[in-house]
């Protein structure tokens, strides 16, 4: 069976940049998209004109298209690839960007996503949220007629499922906010900057029940720039390179849902007691690790339900074991798997998952200060619905 | 009931004869002629088989919730006098789920596996939409 072996550690991280995260943002995104991609080209040592490929995640209304910005940032580009209008599509687009450098369609691809949530928040829910119409199903299971809408109410659904068939509790899962703001809290570029407790937690209003506030994500702006290269490229740049060495693509179909893991039981998925079998697991075979390996895991987490289903996904441990597995500060720094170190998207900003790829290589890089994991070699990008990209020093 | 101030659903040729089948207070959902699998949302084809042949089957409108929410705040202006209100997930006897509202039961009441059986709601005079109450 093909592995991936030989695109393994042959690609690599050259270069990194952010714009200022903010909850209203005077820039646009083309403004906030150009501020990161400035910032990444510093990092990595290169002018514009190194960059011939153009990996862009979100793009309009929410973000910028990348027709738009090859005309404002005068790039000469001869590889495009765009994703979908959702975060969950930040593996699959550097996926397309490593894939695009290894089989020569480009040398330097610049990955990038701006936002603005705060200016398109009508998107988000409500009349606005045209997705809920969508060839009868919305992406998060949104339908209008019955008043269900927002991202959040998908992600609802799948907690309350998950509560119901595991008796776990909305206790359990602020063990998650909870994690990530102590890690905003030692990142001076999070935009929260209060600690938060369980009493907090519990009292803050639902967004949607059984979801409270503070299992929802920020509705921030900003934008963030990856640029990948060959790794032998990678190697006279600037900054140590980080190895691409594994991925696995998003999955589909009626035992996948947004929002949920198999087995679940949600929207058409069948109902049984599902655990990764190897070709759910082909990051590790590709990249040569196991997740023992991991020494700091990075998700999607728009909803803390999803870091429970992303662990469950991806073997840390089984099915149902995720509300406990995750209490006592195993995945806070210093427990035995850190997660979104950066605070993530509930609490750093909300960056699609991009601010969260770029803790990740500051991490690999031994740059992050306070929130430093020692002697980290590798680290894992995975989401609850079933992508992954593996990256090490 | 021209007051009807809800979204109403989008009619395509996917759907057509769901809503048609609903307007008559019946609850038909695409059954294939060819392996016999039940499935919803309405399809051209069929999920188990790809076949294109089907008949609109009526199903038993019984199942039980398989999941719910309860929203607090109201996105739809329209929503905006019954919050808190909830949205069920139903899993039908026949196995595909459908989301829905319940009538008649107070969001605190729902829990998952609740037996419920389908009502129609005469919205427009074009539109009746399927939803729960509990099943006696
Ligand atoms: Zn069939």
């Amino acid at each position: 069976m093909a592995d991936g072996a030989t695109i393994r550690d042959r690609t690599a991280v050259s270069g990194i940049g952010v714009s200022r995260f903010a909850f209203a943002a005077e820039e646009t995104p083309l403004g906030l998209a150009a501020e990161a991609f400035k910032a990444a080209l510093v990092d990595a040592g290169l002018t514009k004109d190194a960059v011939d490929g153009l990996a862009i995640n979100i793009g309009w209304p929410l973000g910028v298209d990348y027709d738009r910005f090859a005309e404002t940032l005068g790039l000469r580009i001869r590889f495009v690839e765009q994703a979908w209008t959702h975060g969950r599509f930040a593996g699959p687009t550097l996926q397309a960007a490593a894939m695009a450098i290894h089989t020569g369609l480009a040398t330097c691809v610049a990955c990038l996503c701006g936002v603005s949530f705060t200016r398109e928040r009508q998107l988000l829910g409500g009349p606005g949220d045209f997705e809920g119409t969508r060839e009868e199903g919305g992406t998060h299971q949104e339908n209008p007629v019955y008043g269900m809408t927002a991202p959040a109410a998908g992600a609802a659904l799948a907690a309350q499922r998950y509560f119901a068939l595991y008796g776990a509790t909305s206790q359990e899962l602020a063990a998650v906010p909870i994690a990530f703001r102590k890690h905003a809290l030692l990142n001076p570029g999070a935009l929260m900057k209060k600690p938060l407790s369980l009493e907090e937690h519990q009292r803050s209003r639902w967004i949607v029940e059984p979801l409270h506030l503070f299992d929802c994500c920020l509705v921030t702006d900003g934008a963030a720039c990856v640029l990948v290269t060959s790794a032998e490229r990678s190697r006279d740049r600037r900054k140590p390179p980080v190895l691409i060495a594994g991925m696995q693509g998003l999955r589909a179909g009626r035992d996948d849902v947004l929002f949920g893991r198999p087995g679940l039981g949600l929207w058409q998925q069948r109902t049984f007691r599902w655990t990764p079998a190897d070709d759910d697991l082909l990051v590790y075979r590709m990249a040569s690790l196991t997740q023992r390996d991991v020494g700091a895991l990075y998700t999607y987490d728009a909803f803390s339900p999803l870091v429970w289903f992303v662990l469950e996904r991806f073997g840390f441990c089984g099915p149902g074991e995720a509300a406990k597995w995750t209490q006592g500060g195993r995945i806070e720094l210093g427990g035995e798997l850190p997660m979104n170190t950066s605070g993530g998207l509930l609490s750093e900003a909300h960056v699609s998952g991009w601010n969260s790829i770029v803790e990740l290589v500051r991490q690999l890089r031994g740059e992050a200060g306070p929130r430093q994991v020692p002697g980290i070699q590798v680290a894992q990008w995975a989401t609850a619905w079933g992508d992954s990209l593996i990256f090490r020093r | 009931m021209s007051g009807y101030a809800k979204p109403l659903p989008r009619i395509t040729p996917d759907n057509g004869p769901f809503w048609e089948a609903a307007r008559r207070h019946e609850l038909r959902l695409q059954r294939c002629l060819a392996c016999g699998q039940v499935w919803y949302p309405p399809a051209p084809v069929c999920p188990g088989c790809l076949s294109d042949r089907h008949q609109w089957a009526p199903m038993s409108g019984r199942g039980t919730v398989s999941s719910f929410v309860v929203f607090h705040k109201a996105w739809f202006p329209a929503f905006a006098s019954e919050t808190p209100y909830a949205v069920v997930q139903v899993e039908l006897e026949e196995g595909p789920r459908l989301t829905a509202n319940l009538v008649d039961v107070p969001p605190g009441e729902i829990r998952v596996g609740m037996p419920v059986t389908v009502v129609f709601d005469d919205v427009t005079p074009e539109i009746s939409i399927p939803r729960f109450r509990r099943a006696p």
